[in-house]
């Protein structure tokens, strides 16, 4: 098993609502090549409050990758993503947008807030593991990322 | 209209009786005018429609029937009238005595004197204020309509999409049970677990097909130049592996270019081609494709040789989810989406078989591109 790039394990927020996608995710993850601690929100405010420290979460640990649903409570994820993509802090963090969404629209929508990749969640079992894995090893082993920043400024 | 001066005969005299009897008679609206806008005459039709006795109006100018942001017309119609030109059919608004507006259909005629020299002007107004109310009346059928259409639309496209996730919860957690504790469990425990994956899996594609059907209209992109033959080579190609699976033997005629969506004329192509090749006999499938023009429309054949289809099925095959043959796979959606297609684009389909001597599917498509829908 691999570790992450500073020597701990890799940080990743999955923004999900959905119980069983939240567990799925998990289990596809649980067996995985690198080590990894799998942080969960459920809704879009939670997880700008998770991303930008605040309240409860201001000991919140920056994410390496970000696997994020677009239909959340309260602010969903086209909102998520572009507050993400237009604050400095955070725009370097690639998100992943993992939906139930075939459509056209959401797919250009997303990419023209510079989502870092679009992936639909397979029904099958089997796929979506594999999915969870791909997601993984491409992100977390073959892209090189930009160093770590440690604080907001 | 000429106006013949005295000296008239006991015939031309009838003949100016019977004519007036006409005029009289006529439900229109007959007016004549000076050139300055007098009334001159005055029948019994203008009377029921604008309520003026002839009494009351001969010798007032026309203006008394225009509302006063409508003033303009009255000089516009003369001067053209003043040059000898006839306004034919002109649609407009009129006041009665009573206030209430009309709307009515105007001709206005030069009346020539035998020199030929414009003298006046005859008006026939025809009462079009019910034509019109019916017509807004369709207008507002036909918006009540397109939203109601496009609600359902909505509404199946909301359905079926929101329906995947819980499905999808059904189907990933069978199967991860399954997984788990496979080695655990009996023959019926992984009976049951097949069957309700199978279940999952054949509900996602009714739901797919669903959305596919809902998305007709609207997905559907605004029509284009299409080139017929580009269609039938994507389709073929979309469909190399039956094709060659099958040694199916593809023809086609001469293809025209029409109006169309082209993604969804594919998705046509496709869809019969396909079904032909799925629903072959013993023989290798054989497939041709021809286009007939038939007045302002193209008849696009599909011919096969396949099982073919008893006629009192000939109707329930366009029916989504209505199935012939429980032994081939599919939900029995595509030819209801193809129908929704053509339909969209100002065609029809259906189909002439036999039983065992194959099937040719016919759908039309305008020679003119139509607006799209």
């Amino acid at each position: 098993m691999t570790s992450g790039k500073t020597g701990g394990p890799i940080e990743i927020l999955l923004v999900e609502d959905n119980p069983g996608d939240v567990r799925l995710t998990h289990e596809a993850l649980k067996d995985g090549k690198i080590l990894n601690k799998l942080h969960v929100i459920k809704d879009g405010v939670e997880a700008m409050a998770f991303l930008r420290q605040e309240g409860k979460y201001a000991n919140a640990i920056r994410p390496d990758l970000i696997l994020l649903d677009l239909n959340l409570p309260k602010k969903d994820g086209r909102e998520v993503l572009a507050e993400i993509k237009s604050d400095s802090y955070l725009k370097r963090i690639p998100v992943v947008i993992l939906t139930v969404s075939k459509l056209e629209e959401d797919i250009i929508k997303t990419y023209d807030l510079h989502a870092n990749c679009y992936i639909t969640k397979p029904i099958d079992l089997d796929r979506f593991i594999a999915v969870v894995r791909a997601i993984e090893d491409f992100w977390l082993a073959i892209v090189k990322l930009p160093p770590r920043a440690l604080k907001r400024k | 209209m000429k106006l013949g001066i005295g000296g008239k005969n006991k015939q031309e005299q009838e003949a100016l009786l019977r004519l007036a009897a006409i005029v009289e008679s006529a439900d229109d609206a007959i007016i004549g005018e000076k050139l300055d806008g007098t009334i001159i005459s005055w029948n019994q039709g203008a009377e029921r429609i604008y309520g003026y006795s002839a009494d009351e109006i001969i010798g007032k100018p026309i203006s008394i029937l225009i509302e006063p942001d409508r003033t303009e017309e009255i000089p516009k119609i003369l001067d053209g009238i003043k040059r000898g030109q006839k306004i034919d059919h002109y649609e407009t608004v009129r006041v009665g005595k009573d206030g209430k507006k009309i709307n009515i259909s105007l001709t206005v005629s030069p009346i020539k004197d035998a020199s030929d020299k414009v003298i006046g002007a005859s008006t026939i107004a025809r009462d079009i204020t019910e034509r019109k109310r019916m017509e807004e009346e369709l207008k507002k059928t036909m918006a009540e309509l397109e939203r109601s259409n496009a609600e359902l639309e909505r509404f199946a496209y909301v359905a079926s999409h929101d329906l995947q996730e819980p499905l999808r919860m059904v189907s990933s957690y069978t199967q991860l049970l399954e997984k788990r504790y496979k080695d655990k469990l009996d023959a019926d425990a992984n009976d049951f677990i097949n069957f309700t994956v199978d279940g999952a899996k054949r509900m996602q594609q009714l739901i797919n097909d669903l959305l596919a059907y809902s998305r007709v209209g609207t997905r559907g992109k605004p029509f284009e130049l299409t080139d017929c033959e580009a269609v039938f080579e994507a389709a073929v190609a979309n469909l190399d592996m039956a094709i060659k699976e099958n040694k199916a033997k593809m023809t086609h005629d001469p293809l025209p270019t029409v109006m169309a969506d082209e993604g969804q004329l594919v998705e046509v192509f496709q869809n019969l081609i396909g079904n032909a090749i799925k629903f072959r006999g013993k023989q290798p499938p054989r497939v041709h494709i021809s286009a007939q023009p038939d007045k302002d429309k193209w008849v696009f054949s599909v011919k096969d040789n396949g099982i073919g289809i008893e006629p009192q099925y000939f109707d329930r095959i366009f029916i989504i989810f209505q199935r012939l043959h429980s032994e081939v796979p599919g939900t029995g959606a595509g030819l209801a989406i193809i129908k929704r297609i053509v339909e969209r684009h100002g065609g029809r389909i259906w189909i002439e078989s036999q039983l065992g001597k194959g099937s040719t599917f016919y759908f039309t498509m305008p020679m003119k591109g139509e607006k799209s829908s």
